[in-house]
């Protein structure tokens, strides 16, 4: 028991320390990305189709870091809210698919 | 005492999971917030589909500002960060700091909020209303939406921090914040895809 304990104590502590230090890198990542998909738009005289990829990958990856770092997605126990998510993620990408391609034709 | 004991620096490690209750309304918040993405997946996808249908109106190019936009999307992931903040306290058991940075949290959405009714309001003086096409529509629909879930969470977190000021932080009130905080960050989360699909491809001409 005594050792159970101190090793939660130890994590806990592990987790004080990097806990903040973590999510401001997680910021930090997050601003660069909005930057990079904002210089996309702005300097304008690359190709359409790039830019929207661009756009989509960085938007991708910022909520994927967000995600995984601010909202604790990577953390152990968090399997239903994979499964809470990844299952309105699947309904979303129909729907924007079905939109995109089925209405205007 | 002993009903308050826990809330002289005796609370458990994670005290939003110390309980059942806690646990189950975390767990029962994700189900939720998979839902909220159906809800903001399918107003993404009627934008999708109706962007370019402007009639007499302005094209999204002309009517967007990126600065204004730039600087929304600075408040609310600066907000996302307090509120990462906030949490951070609330696992050190520190109740002034978690309602420091809650109280941080609230004043940059209702900064993002005034932002974005400030917005509404000029596009309306452009002659960009509600009813103007299908696309106006669209768009007020899906960044509305998304404005009012950020209004209902300034309500919601300044209760959150009113209750944490009465009665401290205890594990009944643990899961409120924490649960709050991951709605915030939702929130956040829509708008890196409101910024990007919106306001950054409206720009691309």
């Amino acid at each position: 028991m005594a050792s159970n304990h101190t090793t939660t104590e130890e994590s806990n502590k592990r987790h004080r320390v990097e806990g903040p230090k973590k999510h401001v890198i997680a910021f930090i990542f997050s601003l660069v990305l909005t930057l990079i998909a904002f210089a996309a738009v702005i300097g304008g005289e690359i190709n359409k189709d790039f830019i929207y990829i661009i756009l989509i990958g960085t938007a991708v990856l910022q909520v994927f870091v967000q995600m995984a770092f601010w909202m604790h997605m990577k953390d152990r126990g968090h399997q239903y809210a994979i499964i809470g998510i990844l299952g309105g993620v699947v309904v979303v990408i129909t729907m924007v698919v079905m939109a995109e391609y089925w209405v205007w034709w | 005492m002993s009903a308050h004991s826990h809330v002289d620096g005796h609370l458990p490690h994670e005290p939003e999971k110390a309980t059942l209750e806690g646990r189950n309304k975390i767990l029962g918040f994700w189900l939720f917030l998979g839902g909220e993405t159906v809800l903001f997946g399918t107003l993404f996808s009627v934008y999708l589909a109706l962007r370019d249908q402007v009639l007499d109106g302005k094209p999204a190019h002309e009517l967007f500002s990126l600065p204004l936009t730039a600087l929304a999307t600075l408040l609310l992931l600066t907000s996302s960060l307090t509120s990462v903040f906030a949490v951070h306290a609330l696992h050190k058991l520190d109740n002034k700091a978690l309602i420091k940075w809650l109280v941080v949290t609230v004043l940059l959405g209702i900064a993002f909020l005034i932002l974005e009714i400030y917005e509404f309001y000029h596009y309306v003086h452009e002659g960009h209303g509600f009813t103007t096409s299908a696309f106006s529509s669209s768009f007020y629909t899906l960044v509305g939406f998304h404005g009012a879930h950020v209004a209902f969470g300034i309500v919601w977190i300044s209760m959150i921090i009113r209750q944490l000021s009465k009665k401290g932080l205890t594990v009944v009130t643990a899961p409120k914040v924490y649960v709050a905080g991951m709605y915030w960050h939702f929130i956040d989360v829509v708008w890196v895809f409101i910024f990007t699909v919106v306001y950054l491809m409206g720009k691309v001409v």
